[in-house]
């Protein structure tokens, strides 16, 4: 087992830079010169170089969230489908006028390009954390897609890698810079709900998620498909065109059976990430009920509870959040509304509405950091956090008992079975 | 015997000597255990035996070790085996994946080297470091990386005399395995020879990103002598190594860092300096305010706006005259930065300062004061209602912007008589938005409702509509009320307005007064206009299946036509249900619906059988 104690050691001071760094969390962030060139154009040496790893469904999403900013240069993709590489290729030769973007089938051979400062990780979850962190030792920056991690120790080893390697990191939590739930989360930090007693996240589903041992079908040629890089970290299994699909596929978890990583990771570490934020980035919370009546209660050392909640919410759109305190309340979701216990806590301003959760701003947030080397919204540190709360959630939910997490030691408290959890061997050569 | 067989008989030799005996421990072993076992010494195909390896992971115990080890040399199951294998503690194990290690090659041998090293086993260290000074360069480089998780002295010198003659692909594993244990050294407080093992690092011929992760080290592990070398890093034409102290800065302890970026900032390049006042920004607790303050005052304008940005996060009152005068100024820009800023500055006693301020100002910062005085949601009721008297309009602008974002309710009258009888016509607009802004954010809005109420009953007619625009965006009961009795007053200007904003009302609690008006309005077309907004609510609350049929069926029989009555079928439609489908069915009785509500009743059965609804006992009760 690995020993706890050589962990985060620089937690604290870490967590209160991050603190001190986002206090204005709603304040307009500086956009360096270079973003807008001091006379219309920015030349070539200003310019962000980015390649994109796994440019799926999502990935492409993200990829035109890229594309349009005037200092990236888009110039390199990477798959393990052939058709895939050709599909992304065509969207950026065609945005840039030219076929210049560079295709690849090992992201190492991507990540050993000089010339490349960040990668767009949107490969599926199972190759999420191990990606960032060869990018990370490699000397990329990354906007890596959510969840970031698979378990406990890949969200701890995450962010003590970008710490040592200096690199900026961006998970794809693009909620916290939106200006509805940065505003309801500032108020439940700032203490305009009074004390905090509870705050809730949407699981969207406690269901389990498996990627299975389906049977084998025939193997395609490895230009075509490169089944044995999808596989990557996740242990070994034959192929079938079924588990292709990249999002489902060894999500996290890493549980017996049907059991894997689920809503309450998928939604979590979006909603429970936010949740985090209410809470000022404390460390995760250190007990962990089984589901009861649709909740997975959890609670902070100080007492306030997180909630995985499915029922009882407001219909705000997806991923809803609520912040309980003594004196007022908020809730806000993905339609960019907001409903609190009164007015007043508005206190005169005027927080925009955006709807339908874009990442354009989450985005520019990371292309600013990677200028700037500040700490983006969804840094590792905050990932980390968010990560852990969704994972050993996860973890009384497959024991169906209490479990009891030391922020300190990084364990469970006199709990084997669980501690057994928090980790998984990858599969060879990968390692982080 | 093969290979693979030697392997095991070896495996299985060695636990025994280790003491390991399975048969008196069985009784130790669980019935999960046994069962997973079990499964790996079977014939079972190779998912079964891979999910017995998920099952052992987290039950298995030493008895589980020899059928774990088998299969680390299949190239299928290995990893599976190792999933078990890192999880469960105990020498038992540590010695099993040294046995392996012995042995196997290629991606096996490297994936037993990673378990090795993510258990931290201390005792693996010498065959570690064979592998290290081994011919494969493969196994020697994980073997580097598994031996920096180790980070014990052995391990550390291991990598250091690697670090000295390895071949250029080697060298990069060692440098990332020797990091650890500098960073290990670290942590356990031997900060010198933790330096040195950064420098040895830095001078290595390395990729830069090792380069880059050791100065980072270098600086930090020195603590305060690590400053000189902070800055030399920050001077560096190489960007990388740029970037990394200016991240590094932001973890650099003590306050001696910030007096000496405030000096790098009069030398740096604008282009350098504007990331360079960030980053001091980011030092909220010992950043020199007055350098990034002197910054946004003075010099290149690049610099300026990040310097302006900046204080944001770290200005204080101090910065309150500078910031205005910048924001008075002719570069639009820098202004416009300098508002923003103003805007958050931190602080009771800016709030206090902006009063005193005010007092003796005139002309633009007078103005800009004023709009302060909203914009930071400062309580001075008296000082704006002054500067609503002001000769120059966009002063009164500024001055009613910020009453309706200040004002209390119990001097709510002050822009309600804005609105009445405005001293200016032109400050109408700007003083009804300043009331509906106002009006909106009272904690109480039956109260505010109340006040509303009492001015629509003095004001103009048109101006009698505007008050009732805001009345609805204010909500609850009072202004639901008010709007209702407008609905049927005696001017149709005010029952054309208030039927409207009834039928745009967000709330079921609209529905008894849309019901009531359906039947009540003194017009025909008003009449209709509440019913639609009436099902409306139907079509888009939630609500339970009873109480959305309800209201349809009120719908259907206050509707005096048929286009309303299959408005309400369409409600039931979207919304499948029992008391709906009941509704429905009813409802083809009529003959100028007949058809409608065929396809509508069609429509929900076939929604209701597909979860499962045995809709056939409904229809045939109708």
């Amino acid at each position: 087992m690995v020993n706890q104690s050589d962990k985060t050691t620089t937690k604290k001071s870490r967590r209160d830079f991050l603190k001190a760094a986002l206090a204005t969390s709603t304040a307009p962030l500086f956009i360096p010169s270079t973003v807008l060139g001091r006379d219309g154009a920015i030349p070539p040496s200003e310019r962000i170089i980015v390649g994109g790893i796994g440019i799926g469904r999502r990935g492409g999403y993200d990829l035109s969230c890229f594309l349009p900013q005037k200092d990236v240069q888009f110039v390199a993709v990477c798959d393990i489908k052939q058709k895939r590489r050709g599909e992304v290729k065509n969207i950026v030769d065609s945005h840039y006028g030219n076929e210049k973007c560079e295709t690849y089938r090992d992201f190492r051979e991507l990540l050993d390009r000089d010339d490349i400062d960040a990668v767009l990780i949107a490969t599926g979850p199972n190759w999420h954390a191990t990606a960032a962190m060869t990018a990370a030792k490699a000397g990329k920056d990354m906007y890596c897609e959510k969840p970031v991690t698979k378990n406990i120790e890949q969200s701890l080893i995450l962010a003590d890698t970008m710490r040592r390697t200096g690199r900026v990191f961006q998970a794809g939590t693009q909620r916290r810079n939106l200006p509805h739930f940065a505003f309801a989360c500032e108020l439940a930090r700032t203490g305009k709900l009074g004390k905090l007693k509870r705050v809730y996240a949407h699981p969207a589903g406690m269901r389990a998620l498996m990627s299975g041992w389906l049977p084998p079908e025939e193997e395609p040629d490895k230009e075509a498909v490169d089944w044995d890089m999808y596989l990557g970290p996740a242990a070994w299994r034959p192929y079938n065109k079924r588990l292709l699909d990249g999002f489902n596929f060894e999500k996290g978890g890493g549980f017996v059976g049907a059991f894997s990583g689920g809503g309450v990771l998928e939604w979590g570490s979006h909603c429970v990430d936010l949740c985090q934020w209410a809470v000022d980035d404390c460390p995760p919370p250190v007990e962990y009920h089984p589901p009861k009546d649709g909740e997975i209660v959890t609670r902070y050392e100080n007492g306030t509870e997180l909630v995985f909640r499915e029922k009882g919410w407001i219909p705000l759109g997806s991923c809803p959040v609520r912040f309980e305190g003594e004196t007022g309340w908020v809730e806000a979701g993905d339609s960019g509304k907001m409903v609190l216990s009164s007015p007043e806590l508005l206190a005169g301003r005027q927080v925009e509405e955006i709807g339908g959760y874009p990442a354009t701003f989450h985005v520019r947030d990371f292309l600013d950091c990677v200028k700037t080397r500040g700490l983006p919204k969804g840094n590792a540190d905050a990932a980390r956090d968010a990560h852990i709360a969704c994972h050993a959630a996860n973890i009384a939910l497959y024991l169906n008992r209490t479990v009891k997490y030391d922020n300190k030691t990084n364990s469970f408290i006199d709990d084997e079975q669980a501690n057994r959890l928090r980790s998984e061997a990858l599969r060879e050569p990968w390692r982080l | 015997m093969t290979i693979r067989n030697i392997i095991h008989s070896v495996l299985i030799v060695s636990l025994a000597a280790a003491g390991f005996n399975s048969a008196a421990n069985a009784q130790n072993v669980s019935k999960e255990e046994q069962a997973q076992i079990t499964v790996l010494q079977s014939d079972a195909p190779a998912s079964e035996k891979a999910i017995a390896c998920k099952h052992l992971a987290v039950h298995g115990s030493d008895a589980a070790v020899p059928e774990l080890a088998k299969l680390l040399p299949d190239p299928k199951l290995s990893s599976w085996a190792r999933i078990a294998l890192e999880a469960i503690p105990g020498a038992v194990v540590d010695e099993a994946l040294r046995k392996a290690s012995e042995t196997l090659e290629g991606r096996q041998l490297v994936g037993v080297i990673n378990s090795i090293g993510n258990r931290r086993d201390a005792g693996a260290v010498e065959l570690l470091v064979k592998r290290l000074n081994g011919k494969d360069v493969t196994a020697g480089s994980v073997a580097a990386v598994a031996l920096g998780k180790i980070a014990n002295q052995p391990a550390r010198e291991a990598l250091k005399s690697a670090l000295a003659v390895a071949n250029d692909d080697l060298r990069n594993a060692v440098a990332e395995g020797y990091v650890l244990c500098a960073e290990k050294l670290h942590r356990d407080g031997k900060a010198t020879a933790a330096v040195a093992v950064y420098e040895e690092i830095r001078q290595a011929k390395l990729p830069k990103q090792r380069i880059v992760e050791a100065t980072r080290g270098a600086i930090l592990a020195r603590g305060q002598e690590g400053l000189p070398l902070l800055l030399e890093t920050l001077r560096s034409d190489d960007k990388k190594m740029f970037q990394l102290a200016l991240g590094t800065v932001r973890e650099f302890p003590g306050s001696d860092v910030d007096a000496a970026l405030a000096k790098e900032l009069n030398s740096a390049a604008p282009a350098r300096a504007e990331l360079i006042v960030q980053a001091m920004a980011d030092r909220s607790d010992t950043v020199l305010l007055a350098a990034v303050l002197k910054s946004a005052e003075q010099g290149d304008a690049v610099v300026r706006l990040s310097a302006i940005n900046a204080l944001q996060r770290v200005g204080d009152v101090s910065c309150l005259a500078p910031l205005v005068k910048i924001a008075t100024g002719n570069d639009e820009s820098l202004a416009v930065a300098a508002n923003e800023t103003l805007t958050v500055l931190r602080g009771e006693s800016v709030n206090k300062q902006v009063l005193a301020m005010v007092a003796d100002a005139d002309g633009a910062t007078y103005r800009l004061l004023i709009e302060l005085i909203g914009q930071r949601l400062i309580k001075a009721v008296p000082v704006l209602k002054k500067a609503l008297a002001s000769n120059d309009s966009e002063t009164r602008a500024a001055a009613l912007m910020s009453l309706g974002a200040t004002v209390p309710l119990d001097q709510l009258g002050l822009l309600i008589d804005q609105v009445l009888s405005p001293d200016h016509a032109a400050d109408l607009p700007a003083a009804t938005n300043a009331l509906r802004t106002a009006s909106v954010r009272m904690p109480d809005r039956d109260a505010c409702a109340t006040e509303l109420a009492k001015a629509v009953s003095k004001a103009k007619t048109e101006t009698k509509s505007t008050l009732l625009e805001i009345i609805s965006e204010v909500g609850g009961a009072k202004s639901l009320g008010t709007l209702a009795t407008a609905a049927k007053s005696d001017s149709d200007a005010l029952q054309d307005t208030a039927s409207r904003l009834l039928g745009k009302w967000n709330g079921v609690d609209a529905a008894p007064v849309l019901l009531d008006l359906a039947s009540t309005a003194p017009a025909g077309k008003y009449r209709i206009r509440a019913l639609r907004g009436y099902l409306g609510l139907a079509r888009k609350f939630s609500m339970p299946p009873r109480q959305r049929a309800d209201m349809c069926n009120k719908a259907m029989k206050v509707a005096t036509r048929t286009t309303e009555q299959k408005l309400a079928l369409d409600v039931l439609k979207i919304h499948p249900s029992v008391p709906g489908l009941r509704l429905a069915a009813a409802a083809r009785k009529n003959p100028k619906l007949s058809d409608h509500a065929k396809a509508t009743t069609n429509a929900i059965a076939a929604a209701l059988r597909k979860r499962g609804v045995n809709v056939d006992s409904v229809l045939s009760g109708s």
